[in-house]
Parts: C-alpha cells; structure tokens; sequence
C-alpha cells in the first residue's frame, strides 16, 4: 500500500496515500469481534456440560442429578430444583440462542442509528408490530413456561373442564372442578383454557407447545442459514463448475418432497424431534442458496467491493466483511418467511400421530381433541388458533423486514 | 440452444433428479433393518422356532442376502417397469391399490386445481385493479387468512360447524355414491374450500402485484384513450402478461400443497385416496405400499417441476435459452 513512499518526504497537508491503511485495516481476520468473544465465552459452559452428558452421565441418570453426584453439591442443586435431563435439541437450541444474541440482539443494540432507522420503517407496519408482540409472547412462553409452570400431568378425573367463563353440561365432565349450578359446571382457573379428555391443563399444553415450536423455529433456521449462506456464497463466489454442481445440487433439493421423505425416514428409523429437525434442515436450505447467491452477484457488483479487491483484499475478506454482511438483511426476512412452513409441518404430523410421541405439541394437542370436538371444542380450538396466529404473525413480520430493509423486493415476499 | 435441445436437456434433467431420488431411497432402506425381517423373527420365537433360522429364510425370500449393487440393480429395474410388489395390507399389487385411491384424489384435486387456477388470478387483478380500496384489504385479508391457517385444523372446524352443527354435509365420506352425483359434491364442497383457500392466497399476491405493474403501463393508457371496454382492457393488456410470471410460481404451489395437505385433508375428511393410503401404509407397517405411495408422490413432484419450466418456455419467449438454469 503505502509503504513503498516515504511519508517524511511529503507535505503536511492530509493526503489520500499518506493514510495508514494497514492500521486501519487491522491484522486481518485473526482477531475476534467482542461479539465472537462472548459467544464463545458463554457457549464454552453449555458445550461443557453437553460434553460431560455424553461421556459421563448414565442412560438412566438425568443431567444435573449426575452433576451433583459427583461434584457433592446435592445440597444448592435441588434448592435450585436442578434435576432433570437435557436433551440433545435442547443444547442445540441454546446454543442457536445464544448465536441469536450475540449476533442479532447485540449488534442491533451496538449500532443504535440504524436500528432506529430500521425501526421508523418497520413501525409504520401495524400488523406487523401486533405480530412482533404475539411473537414476543410465544418466545417469552415457550422460554419461561417450563421453568415457571411445572409439566401438564394426566388426571382422568379432570378431565373435559370447560375454560374460565365456560360451563358445559354436568353430564360431559367426569367429576366438575369448578362450581356446579343448573346441572352445568363451571370453568375455573385451575385450567384456564379446560383440559382434555386425560385431564391435561390445555393452557399448560399451549405453553410447553411454544418451547417446541421455538425449538423447531430457532434450530432449523440456524442450520438452513448457516447451509444456505455457505452454499450460496461459495457458489456465488467461485462460479465455474462449483457454482454449476452447487446449483443443480439446490435443484433436487428443492424437488424432493420433504414431508414425504421424512415419512419414509420415519418408517424406516423411528424419528424423534432431532430427527424432524435434521430431515427438515438438510431439504430445507435450496431456497436460501439460491437468494444468497443471487444476492451476492448483485453485491459483489456493487462498487465498494471492487474497491476493496483494488487495495487487495482477498476473496475470503470480502466475501466475510462485504458480501455476507451487505445481504445479512434480506436473509434474515427470507428465514422468517420460512419457520411457518417447519411449524406447520410439525404440526401436521403430530396431529397424524407420526409425530414425537414425546412431546407436547400444538399439533398432538389438536390430534388430542379431535374426538371430543363436538362437546369439548376448547381442546382443539386453542392449540389451533395459536398455531394460526403464530403462522399469521412470521408471515406478517416477514413482510414488514422485506419493507423495511429492502424497500424494492416487495413483490418477491409473495411469491 | 434451440427450443428442442432445451426441452430435451430438461427432460433428461427430470430424468437424472428421479434416479437421485430412487437411490436415495434405497440407500435409507438398506441401510436400516427391514421391518419384515424383525417381523419373521418376532414370529418364529412366538411360536417357539428359531429366530436365527427365520431370519436367514426370510433374508434369501426377498432377496436380501445378495451383495448391495445386485440389489441396487433390482431396485431401480422394479421401480422403473412399475413392478412395486405386493401390499400385505391391501391384499392387493401396490400399482392397483394406488391406481384405486388415485381416483379418490382426483375427485376433490382436479376441482381444486381448477378453482385455484381460475379464481386466484382474477381476484388478484381485481384486488390489483380496486387498489388499496376496502375490495382490496378484504381480498388482501383473505389471502393472508387462507395462507396462514392450517389445512387440517381448518377443515376440522368445517367440519364441526357444517356437519355436526349445522348438518348440512354428511360427517362421514361416502365411497358408493357415484362420482357425478349431487350426494358427492356435498360431500367434496368443503375439503376442495379448504384447500381452495389454502392455495390461493399466494397465486392472488404474486397475481395482484405483478398486475399492478402492468395496470399503468403506457399500453393501458393507449387501450383506455381508444375507448376500449375496462373488461377487454384488463382481459387482454393487463391478465395475459400477468399470467407469465405467475406460471412459474402456480405449479410448485400447487404441488406443496399438494403433496402436504392432501395426506391431512383426506386423514381428517376420510376420503380414501393416497394420502390416506400412505397413512394407512404408515400405520399398518406394510413396507411395499409406503415406499409404493412416496415414490409416486415424488415422481408427480417432478413431472411437475417439469411441466411448469417447459410451460414457462413457451409462455415467455423472450429470453434466450442459453442463460437459463435448466
């Protein structure tokens, strides 16, 4: 760069070449972001003890039980009331949460002129913000639920309770927990929402429900982008042959018919929630590939690139500071118009049956209610109507990023 | 490239995508222990016989004891000269059992399709043409309504108010009444609604802003100064180059749905087509008909993807064949 001229030669006066371009530069690559830092300084703790559930902790010992065992501190842990299992989908899923903080929540909060920027755009959009509350709730739900509300246990006595400010006729409910007047009973606020044929509290179902739908909402999306993003970028970058396999690659998967081939995943191997995710992530990047790529061709025509390869920067430095960062927006929008399709899938094989038996989501509720539709609605109308408003609200938000991050790609949201 | 090295180019593509998909398949079941072979031996230890010895009988019955690309090589000749094998649960070949519910499916798709097709362009340049009127926002809402809502819960709810409540749709699906009867289009209205509305939505967005485009071009002022009728001009100056860009979305739409909801439409409305059959297939374990059913089910996805970028082709000649993915 400038090193070849002899800066004590020249005047005083501010020149363009007189810069110090390596200081401004930095050491490439080599040195991490704060962000990168506490990522990986608050993933380490949960990476940990992933690791020691793998090695040390017995099939029939939970997680934190072990934990305690062998560090003597039975004592603090079950004031806590540590002492249950982790899941393999759930070190996934904080680990995608943390990449969420630290590499959406943060930067948003470090760079507050343009996320007010962002914000005035995206305010305008009315349904939008009811969309971002719902969505809010569901977070705030699915996250807090389990550790406020304590699993929805099997009461067949229970069972059939109308919600709050219901009453059904007394002949339906096995034994009324509410008040009973003119043969009716009443909902109480034991069971806000009533409960199902097994006397599981419908509210607390809906609740845990909102975990699994964020589980599949977070996990999915983190490995689409990260595949997608890659794919798309590299194909986009290296052109030639790569760029044609790549591309002819996103075509099957886009023809594959995932629901279907997960169906056959399913009869052959059994397939739990980490499988569904899995299957679902692998078929689901094709579309992504493609909107990077054509993204980043339409970037890497853009004149600061070309800028930044004259004072030679390598095709990894720009593709990373440049291209990726430039097209970061429009991929976000384009992920959150994809999470409805995962949930609804999710949902329309636990309402089969074909779904993970285990948990308890929307979909199994709604199976779950089926019977008893037309005495007991409340069952399937609930998990039904959150399941819709969720779909209606990332279809909603989706829209507004588009508006407010790309305000000429309207037309491509609907399609 | 002219139009006929493209379409054959495009055809051998198809052809190339169906292979990966058929050894993909195989390679998931030879992968995993075939369920029938846990079944012989589950059934020889019942009845006291040797698991070990049932299980080596019933591996040389179905060929599994031969190496990997004899077995790859049968496979691909099966699947490709619709020798699909016998369904244990249908008591049935697989073909005939497919080609039964095949007619089911297409009593309630074929209306569907046509319905889509039809309504959800007009009402999107009618919504394109009353823009940002109350006609609009009540076509805009429905699209959103209907894309958003899911299928199956939907057509239960139907099902609750129109057949419980209110009776005016029998509850039960009928297989004997005949196809072109009143008593079957009772009993089709509401999965066809729902699925109808779970279609169209997307085709009216994309219609409706395409059209926008088109609705102040130069050419519709021309068409308006010369007197002609609002109808003609919508018809011919404003429909006909929305329909182009709308092609390439409309079948791969259709399909999703297709593929998705017909399996959950059909469980919840009782129609016994193939989504119900694959269900059924699911549940009963019978190995032939599930991998019968996804087969062809992937095979339609693709003669799909097909057909839509061959209509696409003669729909828009404009672009040049060269710089188009295949």
């Amino acid at each position: 760069m400038s090193t070849d001229t002899d800066p004590s030669a020249e005047t005083d006066a501010p020149r363009f070449d007189k810069v110090d371009w390596e200081a401004c530069a930095g050491d490439r690559g080599a040195r991490l972001s704060l962000n990168t830092k506490l990522f990986v300084l608050t993933v380490a703790p949960i990476l940990a003890l992933a690791g020691y559930d793998w090695y040390a902790v017995g099939a029939r010992e939970t997680t934190f039980g072990a934990l305690a065992a062998a560090t003597n501190l039975q004592g603090p842990f079950d004031t806590l009331g540590l002492d249950f299992a982790i899941a393999t989908v759930d070190y996934a899923f904080a680990v995608t949460l943390l990449l969420f903080v630290w590499y959406l929540v943060a930067p948003l909060y470090q760079h507050p002129r343009i996320t007010a920027y962002y914000w005035r755009r995206f305010r305008r959009n009315r349904p939008a913000l009811v969309s971002l509350a719902w969505l809010l709730v569901v977070f705030g739900g699915g996250l807090l639920g389990p550790l406020v509300l304590n699993a929805p246990e099997q009461n067949v006595l229970a069972g059939h309770q109308p919600p709050v400010g219901l009453s059904v006729a007394d002949a339906n409910v096995a034994e009324c927990v509410g008040e009973v007047t003119d043969g009716r009973c009443a909902g109480t606020w034991k069971y806000p929402l009533g409960t199902t044929r097994g006397g599981l509290g419908v509210f607390k179902g809906v609740v845990y429900g909102m975990t699994i739908s964020m589980k599949i909402a977070f996990i999915t999306t983190t490995l689409v982008a990260g595949v997608g993003i890659t794919v798309g970028t590299v194909s986009a970058y290296a052109g030639g042959w790569v760029d044609e396999v790549a591309m002819r690659a996103v075509d099957i998967v886009l023809s594959f018919p995932t629901l279907l081939f997960f169906l056959l995943v399913l009869y052959v191997y059994g397939a739990g929630l980490g499988m569904f995710i899995v299957v679902f992530s692998i078929f689901g990047w094709g579309g992504t590939a493609r909107y990077v790529r054509s993204k980043a061709l339409s970037v890497s025509e853009e004149e600061f690139v070309k800028a930044g390869r004259l004072s030679g920067a390598t095709t990894r430095r720009i593709v990373r500071r440049h291209v990726v960062p430039n097209t970061a927006s429009s991929i976000i929008t384009q992920l959150t118009l994809l999470i409805p399709g995962f949930l609804l899938a999710e949902a329309q094989l636990a309402f089969l049956g074909l779904g993970d038996s285990s948990i308890a989501s929307w979909g199994q509720l709604i199976a779950a209610g089926r019977s008893d539709l037309t005495f007991a609605p409340w069952i399937v109308l609930a998990p039904g109507l959150v399941l819709f408003l969720t779909i209606l609200a990332f279809n909603f938000l989706g829209d507004a990023l588009l508006d407010a991050v790309d305000p000429e790609a309207t037309t491509e949201a609907d399609r | 490239m002219g139009l006929a090295r493209y379409v054959a180019l495009r055809v051998g593509w198809a052809a190339v995508v169906s292979l990966i998909i058929v050894t993909v398949t195989f390679g998931l079941l030879a992968a995993a222990p075939n369920p029938s072979v846990q079944q012989a031996a589950t059934q020889a230890a019942l009845e006291g016989g040797n698991p070990q010895e049932a299980v080596e009988r019933e591996r040389q019955l179905r060929g599994l004891d031969e190496p990997l690309h004899v077995r790859y090589l049968d496979f691909l000749q099966g699947v490709y000269t619709l020798e699909w094998g016998w369904s244990e649960y249908r008591s049935q070949p697989v073909t005939t059992a497919l080609f039964d519910a095949v007619s089911y499916t297409a009593q309630y798709s074929i209306p569907w399709t046509i319905l889509t097709v039809l309504l959800g362009p007009l009402i999107g340049v009618y919504s394109a043409a009353n823009m940002y009127t109350w006609r609009d926002h009540a076509a805009t809402g429905f699209a959103f309504f209907g894309y958003a809502i899911p299928n199956f819960f939907f057509g239960i709810i139907l099902l609750l108010v129109f057949g419980v409540w209110l009776e005016w749709i029998p509850i039960v699906y009928r297989t004997e009444v005949p196809t072109f009867s009143l008593a079957n289009a009772r009993q089709l209205v509401i999965p066809v609604f729902v699925l109808v509305t779970g279609s169209i939505g997307a085709i009216m967005r994309v219609s409706r802003n395409e059209s926008a485009a088109f609705q102040n071009a130069t050419f519709m002022k021309t068409a308006k100064a010369k007197g002609v009728s609002p109808l003609r001009a919508y018809a011919y100056h404003v429909m006909r180059p929305t329909l182009v860009p709308l092609s390439t979305t409309l079948v791969g739409q259709l399909l999703a749905i297709f593929l998705g909801s017909s399996l959950l439409v059909e469980v919840v409305f009782g129609i016994p087509g193939l989504g119900r059959l694959t269900f059924n297939a699911l549940v009963a374990q019978d190995t032939n008909l599930v991998l019968g059913s996804t087969l062809l089910f992937t095979f339609l996805a693709v003669v799909g993807n097909l057909l839509e970028d061959l209509a696409f082709t003669v729909l828009d000649p404009r672009i040049s064949y060269d710089d188009r993915d295949l």
